[in-house]
C-alpha cells in the first residue's frame, strides 16, 4: 500500500493496490485498468467515477499527465463501464471521489512512466536513472529522446514487478496544484456536442414519459390507455410498478418525445390510496412537536425548522435501457454505475454518460429501472425522459428537519456548554440512513471546543428522501452555526474573533478562518466554518438585508493537494450559489398531498440577477486530497442566512419567508 | 393534415416531417440531430435551450414547429465552424463550466446580447441572463467570461 505520507512525499513505490488487479496483457502498456498508452503513444485514462460536474474527468486528466510528463490535453479520457471488481467503488458520494481515485490513476501512471523509461534504459544500455520522461519523451543527455510510441512494446514486456516506480515529487510538480487547464470536455460543452444521457441512447430508441402519481403514494387503480394508443407514433403504453419498475406510473412508449407527451396527455388514470391530504407545514409542526424536552436551564435556546428541498439538476432524470433475453445494456446519468451494475447483476452492462448535475439525485436509479420495465414491455431500446415537472414533483427530498439548539454561557457570553436536538426523517432511500447513529454521522460534525450533546429523533418518512449535497450536515451544520451567531451577537462579540477563540490554535480551520476574514472587509458579518471530507472552510458573508441581496462572499478552502485548483474554486463557488438559492426562497412544499412547485419558475433557484460577488481563497497545504463537492454548503448556508438576518436570530430556511 | 415542414437552420434549408404543433426543441434534437440546445423544462423557464431565432435569443421548447417557418434558426452548432466564436473562446479561458448543460444557452443568449449591445454594463449581463437557470452556480465565472467576450470581440 502507498501510505499517505508515501503519496505526498512521491516515495518509493513497490505495490499498487488496485481492486482487480492488471488489465490484460497485450502490445499496449497498461499496467492497471486505469492507465494505458497505447502504440501510437496515446495516453488513455479510464475515469472509474461519473462526472457530474464535480470535475472528476478533469482531476484524472491532471494526475495522469503530471506522472507521464505530457500535457492535460494530451490524455485521453475514457468513462469507465459500472464493473466495481475492476475499478473499486465508483460512487460519486460522500465526496469521496477525489480522495479514492488519485492515488490508483496517479500511481498506475506513474509505474507506465517507469516502464517507458525502463524500456528506453535497456535500449540505450544506461542505467534508467539517468533518464527522464518530458513532452511524451523518454531522454537522456547522450542519446536523442525517444517518443513513448516508440517504446511502448518493449514497455510492455518488462515485468512490472522488477521496476521500481517512484511518484513524481510535489517539488517537481508541473500541473498538480499548479495548471490553468480548464475542464475536460469543456470544448465538447461550449460547441453543444457534449453528450449527456439523452444524447447518449442508442439510434432508434424509443422515448418513454411516465404518467406519474397526482399525489403522494397514489397507486392506478384504472388505466384506460385508449385515446394514448390513438395518438401518432405512440407504440405501448407499459405499467410500471414499484419498486421493481422505479417508483411507479404509467409510462407512454413512443418515436417521438411531442407523441409520448401527448399520449400521457391522453390517458385516462384514476389513482387511491396514498396521502391526498398531505401538507408540509403540517409535517414540520409535527417534527416539532416531537422534540425532546429541553434539556437542564440552559441560558439560551433557540428552534430552527428546515424546509423540503429537490435536487433539480439542470439534465432531468432519464435513462436509456436495452434489455434482449437476460441481457441489460443501460446507458444513463448515473452518479453510481458500479452499484447500479450489482443491483442488475453481472450480464447486465451500465455505460456511464456525463450528468447535467447530480447532487445526490442520481445516486438513485428509479429513472433506470423505468427504462428496463419498458424496454422489457416493448424489446426495443427505450429512453425514459421525466420532464421538470416530474423532475420536480417526484424528487427524493431533502428531508425536513427541527432543531433545538441550547448554550450555557459563561459572564462574557462565550458557551461553556450546549446541546442540539435534532428530529428528521430517515433516507428513505438509503436502509442505513434509518439508523439514528448513522444520521447523527453525517450530520455532527461540530469543530468547535464547546462540549456538548446531540440527540437525533427519527420519525417515520412521509415521502421519498435521498442524498442531497451535504446530506445531514447541511441541517445540522446550519443550525449550529446559525444558533452560534446569535450568541455571538448576543454577547457583542466579533463573528470572526469568537470563533477564533472557540477554534484550536494551529488548527486547519484557524488558518481558513484567519484566510477569509483578511479578504472579507469589515461590517456585519456572517461567519461559519466546516469540517468533513478531510477538508477545511471557512466562508464569510455580508449582505444588505433590506433588499434582500448577499453582496459578497468570501471563502477559505483547504483541500489538501488542490489538483485541480480551477475546478476546487468552482465547486466551492457552485455551493455558495446552493447556499443563496436557499436561503433567499428555494423550498420544496407539499399541498393536498402534492409538491406544489413544478420547475424553476416557482423552485426559486438562485438567478445571475441574485449572485453575489464570490471570492475563494485555496490555502496553501500538505495535507492529503480532501473531498470538496459537498464541503462548503453548510459555512455557506449559515454564514449567508447569518448575514441576511441583520441582527435577529435566524429560525430557518430560507431567511424572511414562512417554512414548509 | 401533416404536411412537412421546411425549416432554416444553421444556413441550411431542412425538411422535418412532424406534426405542426411539435415544439421546435424536439425537431431540432430528434428530427435534425442538433442536440447541442438541452431539454431542461419545456416551459421556457430555465434557458437550457435557447438559440437564435431571427437574431434572438429565443427557446425553442416553447415555439411550435409551424411558428418556425421562415425564421432564420441558428443554434449551438451553428455558431462557429471550431468552437471559436469569441464567447465560446471566452467561456473556455474562464473555465465557466461545470456540468456544462446549461452553457449552451447561456452562451447563445450572451451571443444574441453582445450582437445588440456590443459593451454591456454589469446590470445589463445579468438582466440579459436572468432567466437563464444554472444549476452549479457558474455565474461569477460566466460575469467574467462575458466581459471577456466583449474583449475578445473588439
Amino acid at each position: 500500500m502507498i501510505t499517505r505520507r508515501g503519496f505526498l512525499t512521491g516515495a518509493l513505490v513497490v505495490a499498487v493496490p488496485i481492486p482487480g488487479g492488471t488489465a490484460p496483457a497485450g502490445t499496449e502498456l497498461a499496467p492497471t485498468v486505469f492507465v494505458r498508452v497505447d502504440r501510437r503513444g496515446r495516453v488513455v485514462a479510464t475515469v472509474p467515477r461519473p462526472d457530474t460536474g464535480q470535475g472528476v474527468r478533469t482531476m484524472a486528466a491532471v494526475l495522469v499527465a503530471e506522472e507521464l510528463a505530457i500535457g492535460v490535453d494530451d490524455v485521453t479520457l475514457e468513462q469507465a463501464p459500472g464493473d466495481t471488481a475492476a475499478y473499486g467503488s465508483q460512487a460519486v458520494a460522500n465526496s469521496t471521489s477525489s480522495r479514492v481515485i488519485a492515488q490508483p490513476l496517479r500511481s498506475a501512471a506513474a509505474t507506465a512512466r517507469c516502464l517507458l523509461i525502463a524500456a528506453a534504459a535497456a535500449r540505450w544500455a544506461v542505467p534508467a536513472e539517468e533518464c527522464t520522461a518530458r513532452d511524451g519523451r523518454v531522454r537522456h543527455p547522450s542519446h536523442r529522446p525517444l517518443p513513448y510510441r516508440d517504446l511502448v512494446v518493449a514497455a510492455a514486456a518488462i515485468d512490472p514487478a522488477t521496476v521500481p516506480v517512484t511518484l513524481t515529487p510535489p517539488e517537481k510538480w508541473r500541473l498538480i496544484g499548479r495548471t490553468r487547464a480548464g475542464r475536460a470536455d469543456a470544448r465538447d460543452i461550449v460547441t453543444g456536442r457534449a453528450r449527456y444521457g439523452a444524447e447518449s441512447a442508442p439510434d432508434g430508441s424509443l422515448i418513454a414519459v411516465v404518467a406519474r402519481p397526482p399525489w403522494i403514494g397514489a397507486r392506478p387503480e384504472t388505466v384506460d390507455d385508449t385515446a394514448a394508443l390513438a395518438v401518432p407514433d405512440v407504440v405501448a403504453v407499459v405499467r410500471l410498478d414499484p419498486p421493481a419498475a422505479g417508483q411507479g406510473g404509467i409510462a407512454v412508449v413512443a418515436r417521438s418525445m411531442h407523441a409520448a407527451l401527448r399520449g400521457r396527455a391522453a390517458l385516462t388514470v384514476t389513482w387511491s390510496g396514498g396521502t391526498p391530504a398531505a401538507d408540509s407545514r403540517v409535517w414540520l409542526d409535527e417534527l416539532e412537536a416531537a422534540l425532546p424536552a429541553v434539556p437542564g436551564t440552559p441560558d439560551l435556546q433557540r428552534v430552527v425548522r428546515l424546509p423540503l428541498l429537490a435536487h433539480a439538476p439542470m439534465e432531468p432524470m432519464n435513462a436509456t435501457a436495452h434489455v434482449t433475453g437476460s441481457a441489460v445494456k443501460v446507458w444513463a446519468p448515473v452518479q453510481d454505475p458500479g452499484g447500479l451494475r450489482n443491483q442488475l447483476g453481472a450480464t447486465a452492462q451500465v455505460f456511464p454518460t456525463l450528468a447535467g448535475g447530480g447532487f445526490g439525485r442520481r445516486i438513485e436509479t428509479d429513472a433506470v429501472m423505468e427504462a428496463i420495465a419498458c424496454s422489457r414491455a416493448v424489446g426495443q431500446p427505450v429512453s425514459v425522459r421525466w420532464t421538470r415537472d416530474d423532475d420536480t414533483r417526484h424528487d427524493s427530498y431533502r428531508p425536513m428537519s427541527v432543531h433545538r439548539l441550547t448554550a450555557t454561557l459563561d459572564a462574557t457570553g462565550m458557551p461553556t456548554g450546549r446541546t442540539h436536538q435534532v428530529v428528521t426523517w430517515p433516507l428513505t432511500v438509503s436502509p442505513p440512513f434509518a439508523n439514528p447513529i448513522v444520521v447523527r454521522a453525517s450530520g455532527d460534525h461540530f469543530p468547535y471546543t464547546v462540549p456538548g450533546t446531540v440527540s437525533v429523533t427519527l420519525r417515520p418518512a412521509p415521502l421519498r428522501t435521498g442524498f442531497w449535497r451535504a446530506v445531514y450536515a447541511g441541517q445540522f451544520g446550519y443550525a449550529e452555526e446559525c444558533f452560534l451567531s446569535e450568541i455571538a451577537r448576543r454577547g457583542g462579540h466579533d463573528q470572526v474573533e469568537f470563533r477564533r477563540r472557540l477554534l484550536p490554535a494551529d488548527s486547519r480551520l484557524r488558518r481558513v478562518l484567519d484566510a477569509a476574514s483578511a479578504r472579507a472587509g469589515t461590517g456585519d458579518l456572517g461567519v461559519a466554518c466546516h469540517l468533513d471530507y478531510g477538508s477545511a472552510i471557512a466562508v464569510i458573508a455580508r449582505a444588505d438585508p433590506g433588499a434582500r441581496r448577499v453582496l459578497r462572499v468570501t471563502a477559505a478552502v483547504d483541500v489538501g493537494i488542490p489538483v485541480h485548483p480551477s475546478g476546487v474554486k468552482a465547486q466551492v463557488e457552485g455551493a455558495i450559489l446552493d447556499a443563496v438559492s436557499t436561503v433567499l426562497g428555494a423550498q420544496v412544499t407539499v399541498r393536498d398531498g402534492a409538491v406544489v412547485q413544478s420547475s424553476f419558475r416557482d423552485y426559486a433557484w438562485a438567478r445571475i440577477t441574485d449572485c453575489p460577488e464570490i471570492e475563494v481563497i485555496v490555502v496553501p497545504s500538505e495535507a492529503p486530497i480532501g473531498g470538496l463537492g459537498e464541503l462548503a454548503f453548510p459555512p455557506a448556508a449559515a454564514a449567508i442566512a447569518s448575514a441576511l438576518a441583520a441582527g435577529a436570530p435566524v429560525t430557518g430556511m430560507p431567511v424572511g419567508v414562512p417554512v414548509g | 393534415m401533416r404536411v412537412p415542414y421546411r425549416l432554416h437552420v444553421n444556413g441550411r434549408r431542412q425538411v422535418v416531417d412532424v406534426p405542426g404543433d411539435t415544439p421546435l426543441l424536439w425537431a431540432l434534437r430528434e428530427d435534425l440531430g442538433l442536440t447541442g440546445p438541452r431539454y431542461g423544462c419545456g416551459v421556457g423557464a430555465c434557458g437550457a435551450c435557447v438559440s437564435l431565432i431571427d437574431g434572438t435569443a429565443q427557446r425553442p421548447c416553447v415555439q411550435t414547429v409551424e411558428d418556425s417557418r421562415g425564421s432564420r434558426i441558428t443554434t449551438i452548432e451553428g455558431l462557429s465552424e471550431h468552437g471559436d466564436h469569441p464567447v465560446q473562446r471566452a467561456w473556455l479561458e474562464l473555465d465557466v463550466a461545470q456540468c456544462g448543460y446549461c452553457q449552451p444557452g447561456q452562451i447563445m443568449t450572451v451571443v444574441a446580447l453582445l450582437a445588440e449591445n456590443p459593451d454591456p454594463t454589469d446590470t445589463e449581463i445579468d438582466e440579459a441572463l436572468r432567466d437563464n437557470v444554472c444549476r452549479c452556480g457558474t455565474y461569477p465565472r460566466i460575469r467574467a467570461a462575458v466581459r471577456r467576450a466583449v474583449e475578445l470581440t473588439r
